[in-house]
């Protein structure tokens, strides 16, 4: 087979470098006032020129655009590169560049095909497309069609396949309460740890392949190497324990305890053989179905085991409480602290986790009275001077007969969260009840404030004395002006109201500096306080008795 | 030499401006004078300006001109910019790094927080002054610069 030549007119040794890595190309220098003569030679696939002489450039791009031939230009300052884009090449490069970039564009500029001028945009446009298509833009991991591409030789040859179906569950929560960009840099530690695990382990010397359902689901494909036998049950056992440990530590380190908490892999299993009546496609379709299904049932399993778990923990009080300070913005002192209920089981550490559970075996009543009363002890043990303490009160709650205005002795003290998360059906009840609180000295925050399309009405209407802004509007909130301008006018609804605002999730100095200057008058989060349960509240730390 | 900011003239942007203070923009608005008035006033600061018409034509020129930034109308046949903006932002390699301004009367709190969704940085309110959309593009070049 004939090679594809790159022709130039560049005398950078880069150039030829960066042919040397692409398969099958053959590297063919001219004379600049021979290039655009050139093209028309048999076997020309694409033209690198590195000219500054507008004309020329023109020539060249013209000449090869009629032959169908991409091309890439070098451009030594900002005029080239304009000229480059105006003449609508189809890639360009700064000069001088190393071989890698050079090849890669090169690579880029043949891929997305020779240009007909007509349909240039169309075809551009498509290609836009197609690339999304074929690889998940987060994770950097092919997609499944691509998946089935590759692994349909190998497949064959060695007629067997193995799918494991790894269903991450609880994504969908953390995008629920931090918002989709925390979910997409989660599933990119993700993706990024799965393959260091990958590269490391044993199953490496057979092919292992993964694919990302754009969901939050990740598929293997195991094509055992001919003569090793397919990974046994107990291979593969061992393996998602070690993958779960990998994982969930990584993700730790980078995104904090909380969100580790919420993170959980079942993972299913099928195998595929091959037969040659069958369409490999639907064969392989067919397996990830079955193994879809696999991990579903063992997540049932283990839902019915949390069940049971939770029972237990209702019967022995087992919850504790974390404290996460609330502190004044501009002092830093703290101002009081939210009270964070957390299962003494390590299946039901996390409060989302276990209030799920909860839902499910219809205890949410009984699990939000053992969470109160445990909370209400830290009035005593934790509270120094005037700090408040706040709870989570869910709006269904106040529908409990147990959960009444009197429960808690000292109504002063307590500042009762409600989230702007659920719906609140009969809203005239909801609202008697709540003025009883408020007569006894109950003071009402609303929390997961701005989480919904829903503006500023819905919290006017509850007219609460602090409004706690939805996580997902602080994170990254110092590079994102529309968040600023959000919870600016958040800020000015309160100021007008007489309430006060609290950013929950300051994780970073840059994201505690915007919301200072934006007058956010409270900040809860990890850059100031990590929520601790020790006996010692974390003031003691700083402020010397 | 001073230190204070010095005029640029059409002749200095000609010349050679910085390249990383002045990286490429697209102006994306099917309004052909509204776009012409955008990038005459950008190309006199000192920014190399491409300029698209509808959504396509912006998804076609953006791996061609790279651009740091892209002023995005919201309003445009076929492709609107929503869609854009949200296909721009999913783009494997230039996806991460764009920063995208929307061009846009967002007055309601619903349409930040679609916005925001749809992964867009920046709006500017239409009507815009000039210099209120300057001063968008230098906030939103600085953001680039000092990545978090």
């Amino acid at each position: 087979m004939s090679e594809s030549v790159l022709l130039t007119d560049s005398t950078q040794p880069e150039v030829e470098q960066a042919v040397g890595s692409l398969d099958g190309w053959a590297f063919e220098r001219v004379a600049e006032s021979d290039l655009a003569g050139a093209i028309a030679q048999p076997n020309v696939r694409a033209v690198v020129v590195t000219t500054d002489d507008p004309t020329k450039l023109r020539t060249v791009v013209e000449r090869a655009h009629d032959n169908g031939i991409p091309v890439i230009v070098g451009c030594a300052d900002d005029t080239a590169r304009r000229r480059a884009v105006e003449l609508k090449v189809e890639e360009w490069f700064r000069c001088p560049a190393d071989a890698d970039e050079i090849s890669q564009r090169v690579r880029a500029a043949v891929g997305r095909g020779s240009p007909v001028a007509s349909h240039a945009t169309a075809d551009r446009v498509e290609n836009v497309e197609y690339e999304q298509m074929l690889h998940d833009s987060l994770t950097g991991l092919p997609t499944l069609p691509v998946m089935i591409e590759r692994s349909r030789t190998l497949f064959k040859e060695r007629g067997e396949l193995v799918v494991l179906y790894l269903s991450f569950v609880r994504y969908s929560k953390i995008e629920e309460i931090y918002g989709w960009e925390k979910l997409d840099a989660v599933l990119e530690t993700t993706a990024a740890a799965v393959r260091e695990f990958l590269d490391d382990t044993s199953m490496s010397s057979s092919r292992v392949m993964v694919s990302f359902t754009n969901d939050d689901d990740f598929i293997f494909f195991h094509v055992p190497a001919v003569g090793v036998a397919a990974a046994t049950e107990n291979d593969i056992t061992e393996l998602v324990s070690r993958l779960q440990t990998h994982v969930g530590s990584r993700i730790e380190a980078q995104h904090g305890e909380d969100i580790a908490a919420l993170f959980d892999i079942y993972v299913g299993r099928a195998h595929v053989y091959y037969n040659p009546k069958i369409r490999l496609e639907r064969l392989i379709y067919r397996g990830i179905r079955e193994a879809a299904n696999a991990s579903r049932s063992i997540e049932e399993r283990e839902r019915a085991r949390r069940v049971a778990d939770l029972r237990t923990s209702l019967r022995d009080r087992a919850v504790y409480i974390d404290y996460h300070p609330i502190v004044v913005t501009e002092t830093k002192e703290i101002f009081g602290y939210e009270a964070l209920a957390r299962g003494v089981m390590r299946s039901l550490r996390s409060p989302e986790v276990m209030f799920d559970v909860a839902a499910e075996a219809d205890l949410v009543w009984e699990l939000s009275r053992l969470c109160r009363s445990r909370a209400i002890e830290g009035i005593e043990s934790r509270l120094h001077g005037k700090e408040l303490l706040f709870i989570n009160v869910d709006p269904h709650d106040f529908s409990d007969p147990a959960f009444n205005e009197l429960e808690i002795a000292s109504p002063e003290r307590v500042v009762i969260e409600i989230t702007e998360r659920t719906a609140i059906k009969d809203y005239p009840k909801f609202r008697d009840r709540l003025e009883a609180f408020r007569a006894r000295g109950f003071r009402f925050a609303v929390d997961d404030a701005g989480s919904g399309y829903a503006g500023l009405g819905s919290i006017a209407n509850l007219e609460p004395d602090f409004i706690k802004l939805d996580i997902s509007l602080i994170n990254a909130i110092d590079t994102n002006f529309i968040k600023q301008n959000l919870v600016e006018t958040m800020v000015k609804f309160a100021n007008d109201h007489g309430a006060m605002v609290i950013a929950e999730g300051v994780e970073r100095a840059e994201e505690f500096n915007a919301v200072k200057q934006l007058g956010v008058h409270l900040v809860q989060g990890f850059y100031l306080h990590r929520p601790s349960h020790a006996a010692t509240p974390p003031r003691k730390e700083t402020v010397s008795a | 030499m001073r230190a204070t900011a010095r005029d640029v003239t059409e002749a200095d942007w000609a010349g050679e401006m910085s390249d990383e203070r002045h990286p490429p923009i697209l102006v994306v608005d099917d309004n052909h004078d509204n776009a012409e008035i955008i990038r005459q006033y950008l190309e006199i600061r000192g920014y190399p300006i491409s300029v698209a018409h509808d959504g396509d034509e912006a998804l076609s020129m953006f791996e061609r001109v790279r651009p740091a930034l892209v002023l995005l109308d919201v309003m445009m046949p076929g492709r609107d910019g929503w869609e854009v903006c949200r296909m721009m932002k999913q783009h494997p390699t230039l996806g991460k790094t764009v920063r995208v301004i929307m061009v846009t009367a967002l007055d309601e709190w619903q349409d930040k927080r679609e916005a925001l969704q749809i992964g867009a940085d920046d709006y500017v309110e239409k009507p815009f002054d000039l210099p209120t959309l300057a001063t968008t593009v230098q906030r939103n070049l600085a953001m680039q610069r000092t990545p978090s």
